[in-house]
């Protein structure tokens, strides 16, 4: 179940990219509506943080292409966000909460100019959304996992973009920073801003998600959450996982998690 | 026989001078995770050390230090290539590569020796004490004062512009380098520009303190200061600081035990770091046996 829409966000034709010769990714075909909290599911290995890389041209793909806002990728830079996950850089890194949350500023500031009142304010603000202004002077090192999270995201939330690639943001992050961080998302999504996250918890994916992106290697399905999540499409998605697929198939037995029977 | 007279000042100032500039870039190749590729630069630059000397002439020649440049971005870019497209593990690329170009620049000594006046141990260990009197004679026959001297000021000067300008640039990169890219920071160019300024210092440099002993001052000085701080401005200063210390130490215990100047700063040098290791893990041991006590009487 592929649904292409209209006046697209983000295109992404044909896209195949391989690693050593292997394939990680196969004739991804999709297309996303503007300002739609979009989830990404698949199991590990699934290709959903290649996908991301690939949209951003972190990857060069062997096939196929990327359109944002109708543009190439180098024109629209910075109309789009970034959250890698917490695992891809070193923490003991000799800066501030502010200092690597003012990092979001520095694409609009452009070479050789230093942030200066306005940036500081601007990621003072972006540290509140994400309940972190206490920690605004603390250096990164002595942050907690969840913290380190919270951080990127409000990194992410510096660079004031329309389109925001977030790469695992809830891996560590307890259950009521998450329910936060996802109300954010939401009311940003009503402002028109388009969000797309790899998701590894089916459960609240079901709940926070407007838009559901299901990946194996290949696409198995991207569409509004009420047409795509059933059991089919999931076992596609998480089949030959035993463990997984009766995970997957109890939280569909269970009644309140289904959104096919709300 | 201790004394402070014109001749150890300059050594000292040119040494600090030296220092500062490998400890100002050292500090974005070590948080870059970088510090053993200036190691390989630092001796990948023989080659066109050799060959700017035998298209120049001479040893002060412009082409030297195109020559050097060259060749530091070249082994940057071999290393860059055998890990990235090759998948050669990063410590065996830098030494296939660093090894290799050095070999090729001690061959290239031995086939021109009758037209450069060069010898390996020059290259290597370099001879500061003979820095008073080695002066830049302009045209007029009139004495500007020891040649290395300026070459170090200039070369200082170039280093602080460069991270002036780049600050922001480098910081980023060094922690982020994918988000960097993502924004349209041209990280690949920056990475180069730091690569060239490394080269450009490495041979700058070599005359007085030797291409070993400016891996010292581009690794230790950072490191050792890195174990005291966590903020990257006073990261920055403390790295400064121990660059001027061990320069004066230095030339005084080289001057009472009658050694060499250059060895006897990077033995100061290595000393100030071991004493801070064994200092920080120390604390650290004690923080955590005074968090262990209580546990360990309410059991």
């Amino acid at each position: 179940m592929i649904q292409q829409v209209q006046n697209p966000i983000l295109e992404i034709h044909d896209l195949t990219v391989s690693y050593d010769q292997s394939p990680v990714l196969w004739n991804i075909d999709l297309s996303l509506p503007e300002g739609k909290l979009v989830g990404i599911l698949g199991p590990n290995g699934a290709g959903k943080s290649t996908l991301i890389k690939a949209i951003m041209g972190l990857v060069d793909p062997s096939g196929g292409y990327v359109r944002i806002f109708d543009k190439e990728l180098d024109l629209v830079r910075n109309r789009i966000s970034y959250v890698p996950q917490r695992e891809s850089v070193d923490w003991n890194f000799p800066a501030s909460v502010l200092d690597v949350v003012q990092m979001g500023t520095y694409g609009r500031l452009g070479l050789f100019k230093r942030p200066g009142k306005k940036e500081k304010q601007l990621a003072l603000d972006c540290l509140e959304k994400v309940g972190m202004t206490a920690f605004a002077k603390r250096q990164i090192s002595e942050l907690s996992g969840g913290q380190q999270q919270r951080v990127f995201i409000a990194r992410a939330l510096a660079q004031e973009s329309d389109l925001y690639l977030m790469d695992e943001p809830f891996a560590g992050v307890d259950m009521a920073t998450e329910t936060a961080i996802f109300q954010l998302l939401q009311e940003m999504t009503q402002e028109g801003k388009t969000i797309l996250v790899v998701h590894h918890d089916i459960h609240s994916a079901m709940k926070y998600f407007e838009w559901i992106i299901m990946l194996n290697l290949h696409l198995v399905a991207s569409g509004p959450k009420s047409e795509v999540v059933n059991e089919e499409l999931l076992r596609k998605t998480y089949g030959g996982k035993l463990n997984l697929l009766t995970k997957v198939s109890d939280l569909i037995r269970q009644q309140e998690f289904n959104p096919l029977k709300n | 026989m201790m004394s402070f007279d014109q001749n150890a000042f300059l050594i000292i100032f040119t040494a600090s001078l030296i220092a500062i500039s490998c400890g100002l870039l050292g500090v974005f190749m070590m948080l870059r995770k970088m510090s053993m590729t200036g190691d390989a630069i630092s001796h990948a630059v023989l080659p066109g050390i050799v060959i700017g000397f035998f298209i120049s002439g001479s040893q002060r020649g412009v082409e030297v230090i195109v020559g050097a440049g060259l060749l530091g971005i070249i082994a940057t870019m071999v290393i860059d290539f055998l890990r990235k497209k090759a998948k050669v593990q990063l410590d065996a690329s830098i030494g296939i590569t660093f090894t290799l170009l050095f070999a090729i620049g001690i061959i290239l000594i031995n086939l021109l020796a009758y037209k450069v006046d060069l010898d390996q141990e020059c290259v290597l260990y370099g001879e500061i004490a003979y820095l008073p009197i080695d002066l830049w004679i302009t045209k007029a026959g009139f004495s500007m004062g020891p040649r290395i001297t300026w070459l170090a000021l200039l070369n200082l000067l170039l280093v602080i512009t460069f991270i002036l300008l780049l600050f922001k640039e480098l910081k980023l990169t060094s922690f982020d380098e994918g988000f960097g890219l993502v924004m349209g920071i041209p990280a690949g160019g920056i990475n180069l520009a730091l690569m060239s300024m490394v080269s450009y210092t490495t041979v700058s440099s070599f005359e007085a303190v030797g291409a070993i002993l400016v891996v010292a001052l581009l690794v230790v000085p950072p490191a050792t200061a890195f174990l005291w701080t966590k903020n990257i401005k006073s990261l920055i200063q403390l790295t400064v600081l121990i660059g001027i210390g061990i320069s004066i130490i230095g030339y005084y215990m080289a001057f009472w035990l009658d050694s060499s100047i250059a060895g006897m700063i990077v033995s100061v040098a290595g000393l100030v770091f071991l004493v801070s290791a064994v200092f920080n893990s120390k604390k650290y041991k004690f923080k955590s046996g005074t968090r262990l006590e209580p546990e360990a009487l309410s059991s």
